[in-house]
């Protein structure tokens, strides 16, 4: 139960920090798209269209939130199954500092890492047709980081602690070949570059808002909750 | 000279019935924010490929800013 009630409390920060720094790039994007409907004549603009579009955004907007709880209860739950799994392994001699290591090097593998090939975008970059081949080599490319991590850590328990070092090197060499291996995102960037780039910054700050604060809640109520039942 | 040694031997303590429930939590609110373009309201309503005046999108449309922040594909 804790670990889900830390997933939904980060997931409320993070959807809140998304609201505060990342919707207005997302307003900038979509009136982008909007301006490419009206030129292309797909749409008009009259007051129907912008009726209609200001419904539709203020759900979007308003899910903002609830998304952020819905995915921080699910990635919490991850975080929570490797938390509990490794905790007895991780350094520290307090469950939120274990708990901040274990979030910190999630971050690096199942976030960072595959953002850096495949970088989050803003509404006018995606092609509605690529969704499921973008989907496809996102996914896997965390799962190839995230196995990748794991297995290169099992890896380093048959060295001696002064040789560790070698599993470190050895996932760096994997992840970057996979890197270049990995096809590149099939979309072309027709938007200005200044506006993804900026809003690609406030989705690190978001995601990274999400990992600090799971790492920070779930370790405090473990060491509040489960250590005590340990004892 | 007498020596003693300790040894410890510490489990994890987290029962398989727990873990498997937070695989499925993980696995579904994944599949909700990241990935659903209309399946979840097609499955769970579509009667004759109809789903009664509900937009197949809508969770689609809930999800839509925090999938893009998140950096999820989207269009």
């Amino acid at each position: 139960m804790i670990i889900l009630f830390s997933g939904a409390l980060a997931g409320l920060i993070h959807g809140t920090v998304n609201f505060a720094i990342v919707e207005p790039y997302l307003d900038q994007a979509i009136g982008i798209e909007n301006h490419n409907l009206f030129e292309s004549g797909e749409s008009e603009d009259t007051p129907e269209f912008w009726i209609e579009y200001e419904g539709y955004r203020t759900w979007q907007k308003s899910g903002q939130i609830l998304a952020g709880v819905i995915l921080g209860v699910s990635m919490g739950s991850l975080f929570g199954i490797v938390f509990a799994l490794s905790r007895n392994s991780l350094p520290g001699n307090h469950d939120v500092k274990k708990s901040l290591i274990l979030a910190g090097v999630m971050w690096f593998t199942l976030y960072l890492i595959p953002f850096m090939k495949y970088p989050a975008n803003p509404p006018t970059v995606g092609d509605g047709e690529t969704i499921v081949l973008r989907a496809i080599l996102y996914l896997s490319f965390i799962a190839i980081s995230g196995i990748g991590a794991i297995l290169f850590y099992k890896l380093s328990k048959k060295f001696k602690n002064n040789k560790k070092f070698i599993s470190l090197i050895g996932y760096g060499v994997f992840i970057s070949v996979a890197f270049f291996v990995m096809p590149e995102n099939p979309d072309e960037i027709t938007a200005p570059m200044n506006l993804v780039n900026e809003f690609r910054l406030m989705s690190v700050l978001g995601v990274s808002s999400f990992w600090i604060s799971i790492g920070v809640i779930l370790g405090l109520f473990w060491n509040r909750f489960e250590s005590k039942k340990e004892a | 000279m007498s020596e003693s040694q300790q040894i410890s031997v510490s489990k994890s303590g987290v029962s398989k019935l727990a873990i498997l429930a937070l695989a499925l939590v993980f696995a579904a609110g994944l599949f909700v924010v990241g990935f659903d373009n209309g399946h979840i309201v097609n499955f769970v309503f579509a009667e004759d490929g109809s789903t009664g005046g509900i937009d197949p999108l809508v969770i689609h449309e809930l999800a839509h800013d925090m999938r893009h922040a998140a950096g999820f594909p989207c269009h």
